[in-house]
């Protein structure tokens, strides 16, 4: 099925739900108003569930609305959910943010989504980019007097290339048909990129990733595991990372960011998504859920079952490390 | 490591109240002689230990860190260094990831009885952050006047 | 007449004349992101770019700034010891900036120099030593909007110089008596090239292709729009990230703080943003913008309401669009003024 089959069946399915009263809201994708960015949209009824849509470059996770709701809204939700999301919906469920019940999933299987940042870089940086649409495995983007085709396989987000789960976990209904489970590449290769240097040669690697960063905390922001009312970065008392551009500041920022994300996070890719800077966020993240698959054997998100690694523990955890 | 002999690292320790504190009281009781580079912070449980703690101690300037608990078994709170355990685990795993030199956190199991081990753990805790220098790691520096 | 000609191929001997006294920065390619980066002398700016990811306030308004350092000294008389911090060492050039950055330094003016008892030392140190040679834009990008925002692609308020590309020439205005210095040695331009510039002024105006209108906004009271209906379906998908206000030209909230460490400390401020929870909150746990929507109404209003009011009909925005490009989940600034304005 395209993407505009799929928009239709999104369309269809929102347009169902609120006529009949069974969701209040339908949390979908709106196409934005530049190219490259279509947006989180929230339906209510069912003509403004005519502006849904479906492409690849729905980047944003929605399962993070799905604790940010305003106060008061209480009703059940549908959403539009690919593999990731889907997976953010069960740990949501998991760590009691939400119920089943209150959550309709409308499943899409993931076309691995695409990265604006790679389809810039491929047709020039000083280019202006006026519309991208995707045709089969093809990007062909626009531009004032200009073309030009890109292979869609090699504009696409890093953490698409080794997603393992690209159909939706969960869900209520399904649009279009389920895919190839995974995207073929495999993350333990690439998930701590880091690891193949010299230890002295870390710390340096480590703070050039981030010397972008400006601390406008998007990544912390776009994430559906960051939902603490008062992050550790914003508490004043103790002040645990102080408010600079030094670099001790915001590797603090960064390290526990992904740390708090430990057993948790679903290499969705939506804080590299948002980072304006274009900062490979999940450097961090990827090497600590490797090491939670090399330890626990666990995967977050997979199953409606599992308890989160690091809210359990077993007699014969590995404990070499400790005298 | 020549050029370290005159260094005294600053190392922050988190002992669990129940079993390592206790350690330690019984190594100063018993008069058990150990290096004075350690500054220990007493703590409910490893379980109560945020990894927030260890990046702090380190942006304050300690040169290494050292967690120490209860044996697996003995916890005062059933299960608290099990869960700490896990954390641990990951948490060294990920600093040591982005540079932090192997050697300057450690963790170890010390009953309240301990005292012998408790003594011998210090020396060599000392030894191995003395051998690596002062310590860069995320340390924050605000600079002085000239 | 102060209109002069700069050659394409004479403009690095004439950056390396005014960088004898100056250091020199331009907007730069770097790793296919464009930012701001030291022009070395000799070295031929970019002539050909668009907007730079992030403004360039960076140069006036750090994101860190030490403001002063202390050292508490018991044996001193005075028992704390305050120091200031250095001055700006070497005054700067920055070549090729966009007029839209230029005229955001021009309403931040405004802002952080109003009258005697509010005149900031570290923004007017840096900005007097600063000499802004903007070049003017021929091809705004879609989401350019600045010909709604008293600004535009050839607008001259904030620069000291504006050069306007002809081809293998620059046109180059003298705006202020520090850019007319600056320019003097230069050959003055024909009627044939002011008529050239007055041509790519116009069809840069035009190439603009959005616009949005403030008549409404500027006609409403202040409750009125802050009331309005529409604020609920405008705050629903921020994430309340920092990324519009920290890529923003004239977003210039910040925060305060003491560091210390022994007996040494500095104060410092950094940039802080409305959307920010903490930005609000009250030592007592109070919170006068306690939700999501009072921060984003909070953003759109004071740069389109209450500056205005406060600063004789100023804009706290120039339309550079960035954060139309930026914004993660593409709150686009000119669907808000519309609604605000419908």
């Amino acid at each position: 099925m395209d993407n505009q089959a799929i928009a239709q069946g999104i369309r269809e399915a929102a347009q169902r739900l609120l006529a009949e009263g069974l969701v209040d809201c339908v949390l979908g994708y709106e196409a934005g108003t530049v190219p490259m960015r279509e947006r989180p949209f929230f339906a209510y009824t069912p003509e403004e569930a005519l502006r849904l849509t479906w492409s690849g470059f729905c980047c944003n996770n929605l399962a993070n609305f799905l604790i940010r709701r305003p106060q008061g809204e209480t009703g059940k939700v549908a959403v539009v959910a690919q593999g990731c999301v889907s997976r953010n919906i069960v740990g949501l469920i998991k760590e009691h943010q939400l119920s089943r019940e209150q959550v309709h999933v409308i499943g899409v299987a993931s076309p691995g989504m695409l990265d604006r940042d790679k389809v810039q870089a491929a047709v020039g940086a000083d280019k202006v980019i006026s519309a991208a649409h995707e045709e089969g495995d093809e990007l062909l983007v626009e531009g004032p007097g200009w073309q030009e085709r890109l292979e869609r396989k090699k504009v696409m987000r890093d953490n698409c290339y080794t997603c393992v789960q690209r159909n939706p976990v969960i869900h209520n209904e399904l649009i279009g048909e389920e895919s190839e489970p995974t995207h073929g590449g495999v993350i333990d290769k690439v998930a701590a990129p880091w690891e193949k240097l010299d230890p002295s040669e870390r710390l340096a690697a480590f703070g050039e990733n981030y010397q972008d960063c400006i601390r406008c905390y998007a990544c912390r922001d776009a994430c559906p595991l960051c939902y603490c009312h008062v992050c550790f970065v914003d508490e004043a008392k103790p002040q645990w990372c102080g408010k600079t551009q030094d670099e001790a500041d915001v590797l603090t920022y960064h390290l526990l960011r992904a740390f708090h994300c430990a057993g948790r996070c679903t290499d969705c890719g939506a804080c590299e998504s948002a980072c304006p800077q274009g900062i490979k966020v999940r450097r961090l993240t990827g090497k600590i859920e490797k090491d939670v698959r090399e330890f626990y054997g666990y995967a977050p998100g997979l199953d409606e079952e599992s308890v989160p690694p690091l809210s359990v523990h077993k007699p014969d955890d590995p404990q070499g490390f400790i005298k | 490591m020549s050029s370290n002999e005159s260094f005294e690292p600053r190392i922050a320790a988190f002992f669990c109240n129940w079993c390592t504190y206790g350690g330690a009281d019984l190594a100063g009781v018993s008069r058990l002689q150990y290096p004075p580079n350690i500054r220990a912070i007493r703590i409910p449980c490893t379980g109560r230990l945020s990894p927030t703690f260890v990046l702090q101690a380190f942006r304050q300037g300690a040169d290494g860190v050292w967690i120490s608990g209860c044996h697996p078994g003995d916890c005062h709170y059933i299960e608290g260094n099990l869960y700490a355990r896990r954390r641990f685990t990951v948490l060294k795993s990920l600093l040591e990831y982005v540079g932090l030199e192997p050697g300057r956190l450690h963790f170890s199991w010390i009953s309240s009885a301990e005292a012998t081990k408790f003594q011998q753990t210090v020396i060599e805790v000392t030894e191995a952050v003395k051998a690596l220098g002062p310590s860069k790691f995320l340390r924050k520096e605000i600079g002085m006047v000239a | 007449m102060s209109d002069k000609i700069l050659k394409k191929d004479q403009a690095a001997s004439f950056l390396a004349e005014l960088a004898q006294k100056r250091d020199l920065h331009a907007p730069a390619l770097a790793g296919g992101r464009l930012v701001w980066a030291p022009l070395e002398p000799g070295q031929e700016p970019l002539w050909q770019f668009n907007n730079t990811a992030l403004s360039p306030k960076e140069f006036f308004f750090p994101q860190t700034e030490c403001m002063m350092r202390f050292t508490n000294a018991q044996d001193h008389e005075e028992g704390m010891v305050m120091h200031s911090e250095p001055e700006l060492a070497r005054e700067r050039a920055l070549v090729n900036m966009r007029p839209c950055d230029a005229k955001a330094f021009g309403v931040l003016d405004l802002i952080f120099c109003q009258d005697e008892m509010t005149d900031d030392p570290y923004w007017r140190d840096k900005r007097e030593k600063s000499l802004i040679i903007a070049l003017a834009c021929n091809d705004p990008c879609p989401t350019c909007f600045c010909t709604s925002m008293n600004c535009g692609p050839h607008s001259e308020a904030g620069a000291d110089v504006l050069l306007i590309d002809l081809g293998d020439k620059l046109l180059a205005k003298g705006v202020s008596d520090q850019g007319e210095a600056a320019i003097a040695a230069l050959p003055a331009a024909t009627d044939d090239d002011l008529a050239a510039a007055a041509e790519a002024k116009q069809m840069a105006e035009a190439a603009i292709i959005t616009t949005v209108e403030m008549d409404q906004i500027n006609e409403r009271g202040l409750m009125e729009l802050y009331e309005a209906g529409h604020w609920d379906r405008t705050q629903e998908s921020c994430l309340n990230c920092g990324t519009c206000t920290f890529c923003c030209p004239t977003c210039h909230c910040f925060d305060i703080q003491d560091e210390t460490q022994g007996p040494a400390g500095r104060r410092v401020r950094n940039w802080d943003y409305c959307m920010s929870y903490l930005f609000t909150l009250h030592g007592s746990g109070h919170n006068p913008r306690g939700s999501k929507k009072d921060r984003v109404r909070q953003r759109f209003m004071h740069k389109f309401k209450y500056i205005p009011v406060k600063r004789g009909g100023e804009i706290g925005c120039v339309g550079c669009g960035r954060c139309v490009q930026l914004c993660p989940v593409n709150i686009d600034v000119r669907e808000v003024v519309r609604d605000m304005n419908a």
